[in-house]
């Protein structure tokens, strides 16, 4: 899978699929109203410290983004020092002929895998395959998606639109299970195949949560502990670092962490968080003995210096999308991107340019409850209207939007016409809606209006004007008030 | 043939450029950090530190006892007495290799058990056998270096003497740690690694209680990968 996806849908077609599923509106609202309420105890018990974390972590953050070539050269190094061995890769299908020359080097065919969104983004599940290498997810949720062949609907929680039966059906009829649907039971028939993926695999593949320049380090955070397995047993290890991961030291971890797990999903820690620094070591009989650090930028570096620089602070937590009212409605699907959500509609533009992604960034309202939640402060919403404001300049997609406003600006500079629009608007567009309150897409067949209508819904206009409705409601409320004298 | 041949010059290169600068820095001093965030712990005697630890341990379904250094033997010879957890039947052990383990006579400990079926301890040198012996036992049983009072966590490195296995295999694992080790934050973990200058452990795990998910209809499910039932031992 490439960064975009679902790319032979429109935006509209994939929105309006979406709205019609209502199991999956539900599952992403309980998800969005458990994670909001957990991490919302969480923000209040620690008071102030929330908002000095944030800020602190801000900094910190922009202190690298600004020395970025000098962190990445030193966490290069250091990682290097470590024993690992470093690749490098510009590009994303860099990143795919590194891997490659890893499996050939080792003549390896089979590897498994934990989450890691960077591998999404250069597509590596398909090239791998395509290589004839057998490559499993060990992440419960993207090991069911991978076995029903479908596409993550959340950064976190990635399998949310299936549902228990869904999911036993899943396995029961491509890996024998025999067992109930009951979240228990299927859990632990996981735990039983995997393992013994765990323990055959040749090369294990992950990615980094944040990387320590000082210390050459990467870091892992899991629940599952399938991480751990995956940097315990294969005896070749591929990490993926993306370039935006790292931080100057590890005292900064400790901010990083603090607001990490309770901002993805409200709990102070995960189960697992592992420092890895470098190959197993002198005597030890697990880990990795091989580890290669595929160091990716993939277009990142075009954000830093820029107006949307802020974004190179983003930690992947996934609390935009938690409190998102435009994500809770048309859910991970709709957006097209592996990236969905806030974040999403900031990032995905950010790193694959406006020509490809249809009307993506309209689909936020820039309420601003995701800047409001960003545990790093990134003004989100503001980036997405920035990114309108370039498509705008550009004179891509919304070109027609500037002959439009400058006619209704024509139209409402002048009382008379305006007057008379008024009172022919309601009765023509009652026609045009069919009777119902608002021009949808249905109504692309006229023109002009066609160029809003085909993106957002268009109200009627009502048959009484405000001012008349406003007067008569004033005479009125005056006759009640002087009955009751 | 290779197909990658970037180098790191490569991949520097469009960064130091966007960046405007003429080439990367020779050396970056961090600024004075403007902020410092108030934690929950501020404030708090060792004391109120260790019950923070078992408070929140308790939160994340793990078991805690505490012990003196010479209970510490009868002190997890009673957990794994009662064999496997919920069921009681018949339950194998794998110990890190640890002297304090050994002069507290926990393995002899552990043997006398009657629901014990096989202790192993840990040996680098017979490391695939004791990671076969790891795969299939109940207990796991670590010394780790230190406690993290905010989050109930546990800092586990890898050593020869303690493969990650011992930790990550077991059906539960019983995490042992020094009351004098538990500290406010990770931030004093951190600093102490720093400080010390050295290179880190191949890997430090930090763990908080049983491996968990949620990703079947957010239902939480634990012992995924990991552990199903975790034990903290408290060593006064």
């Amino acid at each position: 899978m490439a960064i975009l996806y679902n790319t032979e849908s429109t935006l509209a077609e994939r929105v309006e699929a979406c709205l019609d599923d209502d199991f999956k509106h539900n599952a992403i609202k309980n998800a969005q109203e458990a994670f909001y309420v957990s991490r919302g105890r969480l923000v209040e018990e620690m008071g102030d410290g929330w908002q000095q974390l944030r800020m602190h972590a801000m900094e910190v953050r922009n202190h690298v983004t600004e020395n970025l070539d000098y962190y990445v050269k030193q966490f290069a190094e250091n990682a290097e020092k470590n024993g690992c061995i470093m690749h490098y890769a510009p590009s994303g299908d860099d990143a795919l002929w590194e891997v490659l020359d890893v499996f050939e080097k080792h003549g390896a065919a089979y590897a498994v895998k934990s989450k890691s969104m960077m591998t999404e983004e250069v597509g590596l599940n398909e090239v791998l395959e395509e290589a004839g290498i057998k490559i499993t997810e060990t992440d419960c949720a993207e090991n069911i998606l991978q076995t029903a062949e479908s596409k993550p609907s959340h950064i976190v929680v990635p399998a949310l639109h299936f549902n228990r039966e869904a999911i036993a059906d899943i396995y029961r009829e491509k890996r024998g299970y025999e067992g109930s649907s009951v979240p228990e039971e299927i859990t632990h028939f996981l735990r039983k195949i995997l393992r013994e993926e765990f323990m055959e695999a040749e090369v294990g593949i992950r990615g980094c949560n944040f990387a320590v320049a000082e210390s050459g380090s990467v870091t892992l955070v899991t629940n599952e502990g399938n991480g751990r397995m995956v940097d315990t047993f294969p005896k070749v290890q591929i990490v993926f670092v993306g370039i935006d991961r790292i931080v100057p030291d590890l005292e900064s971890l400790d901010t990083m962490m603090a607001l990490l797990p309770r901002s993805a999903v409200g709990a102070k820690m995960t189960a697992y968080f592992s420092l890895d620094s470098g190959p197993r070591g002198e005597g030890e009989a697990d880990g990795p003995e091989e580890v290669h650090i595929i160091l990716m930028d993939n277009g990142r570096h075009e954000l830093a210096n820029s107006e949307f620089s802020d974004m190179l602070r983003c930690m992947r937590c996934g609390a935009c999308l938690n409190i998102c009212p435009v994500y809770r409605h048309i859910t991970g699907h709709g957006y097209g991107s592996i990236y969905p959500g806030p974040m999403g509609l900031v990032l995905t533009p950010g790193l694959v340019g406006y020509d490809d992604i249809d009307n993506m960034v309209y689909a936020c309202s820039l309420c601003g409850a995701c800047t409001e939640h960003c545990p790093v402060s990134i003004p989100i919403h503001d980036l997405v209207r920035q990114h309108r404001i370039n498509i705008v300049d550009q004179h891509k997609n919304h070109a027609i939007e500037v002959p439009i406003f400058k006619a209704l600006g024509l139209f409402w500079s002048s009382r008379p016409v305006y007057l008379a629009g008024m009172k022919i608007g309601a009765p023509v567009m009652k026609v045009l809606a069919h009777g119902g309150n608002a021009l949808d897409a249905s109504s692309t067949w006229i023109p002009v209006v066609n160029s809003w209508t085909s993106t957002r819904d268009f109200g009627v206009l009502s048959e009484t004007r405000f001012r008349t409705w406003f007067k008569e409601h004033k005479e009125q409320q005056n006759n009640a008030e002087g009955g009751e004298q | 043939m290779a197909l990658g041949n970037k180098t790191l010059q490569d991949l520097l290169g469009p960064i130091t450029k966007q960046l405007d600068h003429e080439a990367v820095a020779e050396s970056v001093e961090l600024p004075e950090w403007e902020f410092k965030a108030q934690r929950v712990t501020d404030g708090m005697t060792h004391e109120q530190l260790v019950d923070k630890f078992q408070e929140e341990a308790e939160k994340v379904r793990t078991e805690v006892v505490r012990c003196s250094a010479d209970g510490l033997a009868a002190a997890i010879a009673a957990i794994v007495g009662k064999g496997v957890p919920e069921t009681g039947e018949a339950c194998t052990v794998i110990a890190a290799d640890d002297d304090r383990f050994a002069q507290c006579g926990l393995y002899d400990a552990i043997k006398a058990q009657e629901l014990v079926t096989d202790l192993t301890v840990w040996d680098s040198e017979q490391g695939e056998e004791c990671i076969q012996a790891a795969l299939t036992a109940t207990y796991g049983i670590t010394y780790t270096t230190g406690g993290i009072a905010e989050s109930a966590t546990v800092v586990q490195p890898t050593s020869p003497k303690c493969g990650r296995a011992v930790s990550l295999l077991p059906l539960a694992h019983i995490a042992v740690v020094d009351a004098s080790a538990i500290v406010p934050t990770m931030f004093e973990v951190m600093k102490e690694y720093e400080d010390k200058g050295e290179k880190l452990p191949s890997q430090v795990c930090f763990i908080s209680g049983p491996s968990a998910t949620a990703d079947i209809e957010l239902v939480r499910v634990e012992g995924v990968h990991g552990p199903m039932y975790v034990n903290y031992v408290i060593v006064e």
